[in-house]
């Protein structure tokens, strides 16, 4: 694991509910739950971000993270597109889909725009070409596929990268369930402290996964994304 | 003494639903029945917000249990996310007064969202208005649907606004189901004791 001060940082910021990149606004599926009334206490909130991590977050995004990271490494922008490309196929939740690319071109366009100001130690060609592929609509620009980019550009680890972007993911969920439902403060705290060491089981089980392995199995959490389109009570965009 | 060893009552709603003067019309009546009660306003723009809140309960409360807490301009984080400012304030007013029955904390101003966090508060009331129109239940805000009573204040101004406080009615039983609801004005206290029942009922267990 990397010690050094600025990738510590930037893992930070990245994990940060401060980026602004409209996180708080992505629920996926979870908003649905509770609409149905299928999570009624913590228990049931640590069990659910489980097999959210295990079916969703490891096979699935983790994986695009860990190969956008390695083809950023390689200044392979194809690569990079055939990962944004898989990941944008096998999400299927069009809700889940939509948070996950306004978030990777908020991201996008955050990075260009602060890295501009900063000088020659922010933007890359790579990123700046994914940037740019993104605006113009020729890739989806998932959020997990940016991480990456931005991450590796600036120094963090494959795993590193694969944590941060995991451990944002579950603390995105958490608060949106204390948005929603009825959880204390403390019981949530709970329930992040649980679920890390399935946070670090998750990303180091795939974060050598081959890009072709990208794939999720999470019918229920899917099946809720879809039906949220149509909810009759809808706080979240997904 | 703690926050854990004392009753507390919530109060949310949007800015202008008349929270405050339902926390002026129960203040008097919990203390007529002769509970200790402590007051936090959250709906505080300044220390001089909480001056007036001392001022009105003069007579009624000791001052230092009244208190404004800042919550930074995030109304909702103060009372869900990050409640401990609060519970702070909760736990001075126990070590102070280790016989205090129950706290009223009334949050800043929201837009149907806010809902208390369950260790901050007991029991929660949602206050809206008439005025901010008819449709505000079947809106199903958290705040409207979750709370422990909705308060649908400001009856009077009904007729003055066009909202129809059948369609009100209908709307809050459906989308509360079995959850209770009452109407008050709080300029007359009409309705401010079907309140103070439901509150010593379910959290002061008369």
């Amino acid at each position: 694991m990397s010690t050094d001060p600025q990738s510590f940082l930037t893992a930070l910021r990245l994990s940060d509910s401060f980026l602004p990149v409209g996180g708080y606004t992505a629920s996926y599926g979870l908003e649905q739950y509770l609409n149905e009334d299928r999570i009624e206490d913590g228990d049931d909130l640590q069990a659910l971000l489980a097999a959210y991590l295990r079916r969703v977050v490891g096979p699935c995004e983790t994986v695009a993270l860990a190969n956008a990271h390695g083809a950023s490494t390689a200044a392979d922008l194809e690569t990079l597109l055939a990962v944004d490309e898989r990941l944008h196929a096998v999400t299927m939740p069009q809700e889940f889909r939509e948070s996950s690319t306004k978030a990777g071109a908020k991201l996008c366009e955050l990075l260009g725009e602060t890295a501009a100001e900063s000088g020659p130690e922010g933007g890359t060609d790579l990123e700046s070409a994914f940037a740019d592929t993104v605006a113009s609509d020729d890739t989806p620009g998932h959020y997990p596929v940016v991480f990456g980019v931005v991450a590796e550009r600036r120094g963090l680890s494959r795993l590193e990268a694969c944590l941060a972007h995991a451990y944002s993911f579950i603390t995105g969920l958490l608060g949106a369930a204390q948005r929603l439902g009825r959880f204390g403060h403390t019981e949530i705290q709970s329930v992040l402290e649980a679920l890390g060491p399935t946070i670090a089981e998750t990303c180091e089980r795939h974060v050598d996964d081959e890009v072709t392995a990208m794939a999720s199995f999470a019918p229920l959490a899917e099946i809720m994304g879809m039906r949220h389109e149509r909810a009759g009570r809808r706080l979240f965009m997904s | 003494m703690g926050y854990r060893d004392v009753a507390k009552v919530g109060l949310g709603g949007p800015v202008g639903s008349g929270k405050t003067a339902l926390v002026k019309r129960l203040v008097p009546e919990l203390v007529d029945e002769g509970y200790d009660v402590g007051v936090i306003a959250n709906d505080i723009m300044t220390q001089e917000d909480a001056d007036v809140f001392r001022e009105s309960f003069a007579d009624l409360l000791p001052e230092d249990l009244v208190e404004g807490v800042e919550t930074g301009a995030c109304p909702h984080t103060g009372i869900r996310e990050d409640p401990s400012m609060n519970l702070a304030a909760i736990d001075e007013f126990t070590e102070r007064h280790p016989d205090l029955d129950v706290v009223l904390i009334e949050s800043g101003g929201d837009n149907l969202a806010a809902t208390f966090n369950p260790e901050l508060a007991d029991y929660f009331l949602f206050v809206i208005s008439v005025a901010e129109g008819e449709d505000i239940p079947r809106k199903r805000g958290p705040g409207v649907t979750q709370a422990d009573l909705l308060v649908v204040n400001k009856t009077d101004l009904a007729p003055h606004v066009d909202a129809d406080l059948d369609v009100i009615e209908a709307d809050a039983g459906e989308v509360r189901g079995d959850d209770p609801f009452v109407f008050t004005n709080c300029k007359d206290g009409s309705g401010v004791g079907s309140v103070l029942e439901h509150v010593e009922r379910e959290v002061l267990f008369v």
